[in-house]
């Protein structure tokens, strides 16, 4: 604008001039325009030289920015600071008021008028106005209450920092007082127009840099993956980023479901924001929506949260929600869970109290122990046998206990599972030792570690009084039968005599018979022979009583075998064995003997056309015990059904007047005086098996 | 062989059985004493010819067959002798045994009896020739 034509002077009268040079002025866009434009005017109303300095508010520095008439030296000589108040340019400058220096004494030197230029107006500007803030640095520094530095030309209201510096004109020789108040009057009205284009240029970079704020705040917006969206009063979308778009705004491709979803969604929106207006300031809640692209519905947490204007009234809302999806899916994963986990516990404390039940009730003692094999639990039965923390522990009590110590400690570190081991302890009241049957078990970590044992004592008294109370029984049958075998050995010795004797008449009588009486004598022969079988076989019995020991039953049968090896090849009966591994049986080898005499006879008897004897001996086991067994079987013609019953009774045979009825059960008897069983099993025309159970004893 | 008859003594505390073997065996064609108690078997045993000794278990008053036969043999090493039993105990089975004395058991099977007393004296005529041989 300062183009050297509109330097071109002319003569004009003074008030015209300030029409046209207030109309330059005015002229000016930019702040930076004021300066030269000022000094041209200050030099066209005839004085010397005149230049404009500038404060720094930054270094607190003054640095002429313009001049005209003065050489570069002369300008760098006025550089200067706030502080130099020695400068009487300076210290003007703090007073806000021109003042004039005298020159020197020399003829033709007007002194240098000296102007301060501050941001000031005698009016509030219209943003101090408006907010009824009442300070504006403009009228403050019009009253000239400001000091001259940085924190004091900021305006509270605006923001606005302002600007300072000051104008120097050498004035021309001779001023009148009226061109001093002229040049004044052009300052000032420099000033006035260098105020309104600053405060215009201040609105303009605060424009810009709220430009600049709305996108960096634009861009975190988009950034944001959850949809954020800002309402106004009326709960109208003002502004939504992408990720609400795709809930919110209707896309290009219109389908009739995507619009009704979005109107959905929008609906629900407004419903929800209405609701968390009403709740206060921050509120959220839950939502679902369906994502108008991929059509799925999305459950949403949405926050909100009233924004505010500068003067305090809600201008709307922000929200912000969160897709929970997955959150709430996991929580109801995580909800079901818990309820599984409750439900288990339940079961497992029902669980936990049953067997509590079941221990108090077992009526046996239970102990359960660590892997240190350390008590960690007792039941009542139990604490009375070792004790517990409540009680006082007695000698007896400290007994029991390590007796189970070296018992559990011995179990813990074994390799069986389980146990069974007697273990005597002491009754507390009446310190007599007990036998217990312990039997433990182990139960194992996930590592199959032992964790812990279970030990269950069972008192053995009772048992050992009902075995004791057996065996008595069983000694008395044994005794019996020892009376009846000497009763009948009594017997039959003393009618052995008799019958020696008359056996022996028979036979001197045996040719003396007439052909008559021959049949008589025949019978009374055979009758004879019948009585002394009879007469035997009772001998027999009560001969062999003695002697036990420990007996080799496969050797006895061997013997057998061996005894009868001939008889039985003679009757076409073949012998089959199977001979086990047999441990030492408790008893009278005669008597076994005599047994299995009696059965192989009575075998080869049944097979009169041949067949085949098979005998068996092995170990077995009944219930928990080991027995022997001897199976003696052939294929012969077997027992009728009707004579099982009364097979073992005296005096019962089959065989006529070959025997004596008497072999069975005495057989039954010997089985039954060893403590075993005898069983017979048998089918006519096919056979018979004789099973024997000895009892092993330790 | 000599045309002696062979000398059976026949101890048995029983006279009917006492009587019944006498006359078995004279029926047999053998010489025979019969006692019917220790003392008498005794005092026949005093006197030589007694080829065989059949001799009851239990005897009269709790004498014991064992001592007679004992007696027979310190009178005559070589004499051959047969314990009868009705009521043979596992003790007197074995001293039996040990003493090298054959055992009956009552009733005993007359032809069995027989037998036993052929085989003996049978080796006994042998023993003796074979003696006479010498």
């Amino acid at each position: 604008m300062a183009s050297p034509q509109m330097r071109v002077r002319s003569e004009q009268q003074p008030a015209e001039r300030e029409r046209k040079a207030g109309l330059r002025l005015l002229n000016a866009e930019r702040s930076e325009e004021i300066f030269p434009l000022l000094l041209e005017e200050i030099i066209a109303l005839g004085h010397k030289a005149a230049f404009v300095a500038r404060v720094d508010f930054e270094t607190s520095s003054i640095t002429p920015v313009a001049s005209l008439n003065y050489s570069r030296g002369f300008l760098q000589k006025q550089r200067s600071t706030l502080f130099a108040m020695e400068n009487p340019v300076i210290r003007i400058l703090h007073t806000f008021h021109p003042e004039i220096v005298p020159g020197k004494a020399r003829s033709g030197d007007g002194g240098l008028y000296v102007h301060p230029m501050v941001y000031r107006n005698r009016n509030a500007c219209w943003e101090a106005e408006r907010s009824n803030a009442g300070t504006c640095l403009a009228v403050a520094n019009f009253h000239c209450k400001q000091r001259l530095n940085l924190p004091d030309q900021v305006c509270g209201t605006c923001d606005m920092r302002a600007y300072a510096a000051v104008v120097c004109v050498e004035l021309k020789p001779n001023a009148k007082p009226a061109e001093v108040a002229q040049l004044g009057a052009l300052v000032e009205l420099a000033n006035r127009y260098l105020s309104r284009i600053f405060k215009v240029e201040h609105y303009y970079n605060r424009m810009t840099d709220m430009e600049t704020t709305i996108g960096q705040m634009r861009t975190v917006l988009e950034s944001m993956a959850d949809p954020v969206i800002l309402t106004d009063a009326q709960h109208r979308v003002i502004t939504q980023n992408k990720a609400a778009e795709r809930f919110f705004k209707l896309p290009d491709e219109v389908s009739e479901g995507r619009v009704r979803a979005v109107e959905l969604n929008n609906l629900l929106f407004s419903a929800a924001l209405s609701s968390m207006a009403v709740a206060g300031v921050d509120s959220s809640r839950d939502m679902t929506l369906v994502d108008a692209i991929e059509g799925e519905e999305v459950l949403f947490e949405a926050v909100s949260a009233p924004s505010y204007g500068p003067d305090g009234r809600r201008t709307g809302m922000v929200t912000v929600m969160r897709d929970v999806t997955e959150l709430r899916r996991a929580d109801e994963e995580l909800r079901q869970n818990y309820e599984l986990l409750t439900a288990a516990e339940e079961v497992v404390r029902q669980d936990r109290d049953r067997l509590n039940l079941i221990i108090e009730n077992v009526g046996d003692p239970i102990v359960v122990c660590d892997k240190d094999a350390k008590i960690v639990l007792l039941d009542p039965l139990a604490a009375e046998l070792f004790g517990d923390e409540k009680a006082e522990r007695t000698a007896i009590h400290m007994r029991n206990q390590a007796k189970l110590d070296a018992y559990i400690a011995a179990f813990t570190y074994s390799f069986s599972d389980r146990e069974s081991a007697p273990l005597h302890l002491f009754n507390p009241g009446s310190e007599a030792e007990v036998e217990y049957d312990a039997r433990s078990g182990k139960i194992y970590d996930e590592r199959g570690m032992v964790a812990y044992t279970v030990s269950v004592l069972r008192d053995l008294s009772a048992v050992r009084r009902l075995e004791q109370l057996k065996m008595e029984r069983r000694m008395l049958e044994m005794e019996k039968f020892a009376v009846a075998g000497r009763m009948a050995g009594t017997i039959a010795h003393e009618v052995n005599n008799p019958m020696e004797a008359i056996k022996n008449c028979i036979f001197l009588l045996q040719d003396s018979i007439h052909d008559d009486a021959t049949p008589v004598y025949q019978i009374l022969k055979t009758e004879t022979e019948r009585v002394a079988r009879i007469v035997r076989q009772m001998l027999g019995l009560y001969r062999n009583t003695e002697q036990v020991g420990n007996v080799d039953i496969n050797s006895v049968v061997e013997d057998t075998l061996m005894l009868f090896a001939r008889q039985l090849d003679r009757s076409g009966v073949r012998v089959e064995r199977e001979l086990g591994d047999l441990p030492p049986v408790v008893g009278s080898a005669d008597q076994i003997r005599q047994v299995l005499s009696n059965l192989v006879v009575n075998a080869k008897d049944s097979m009169a056309q041949g067949g085949k004897l098979r005998m068996r001996t092995r170990v077995a086991k009944n219930g928990i015990r080991d027995i022997i067994t001897i199976t003696i079987g052939d294929t012969g013609c077997g027992i009728p059904p009707n004579m099982l019953d009364t097979m073992f009774e005296p005096f019962v045979t089959t065989k006529g007047e070959r025997g004596t009825g008497l072999g069975l059960w005495i057989v039954k008897g010997i089985i039954e005086n060893h403590g075993g069983k005898l069983r017979v099993r048998s089918q006519v025309d096919h056979g018979t098996v004789f099973r024997i159970e000895l009892p092993l004893v330790q | 062989m000599s045309e002696r008859k062979p000398h059976i003594l026949v101890v048995d505390d029983e006279p009917n059985v006492l009587v019944t073997y006498r006359l078995i065996l004279q029926q047999q064609g053998y010489t025979v004493s019969a006692a019917i108690t220790s003392e008498e078997a005794r005092n026949i045993l005093q006197q030589d010819g007694v080829d065989l000794l059949l001799c009851d278990l239990s005897l009269e008053k709790q004498q014991s067959g064992f001592d007679v036969i004992q007696f027979g043999r310190n009178r005559s090493p070589g004499l051959h002798c047969v314990l009868l039993t009705g009521y043979a105990s596992v003790e007197a089975n074995e001293r039996a045994e040990q003493e090298n004395i054959p055992v009956l058991f009552k009733p005993i099977d007359i032809q069995q009896l027989l037998q036993v007393i052929a085989d003996f004296l049978r080796k006994t005529d042998e023993s003796r020739q074979a003696q006479h041989g010498h």
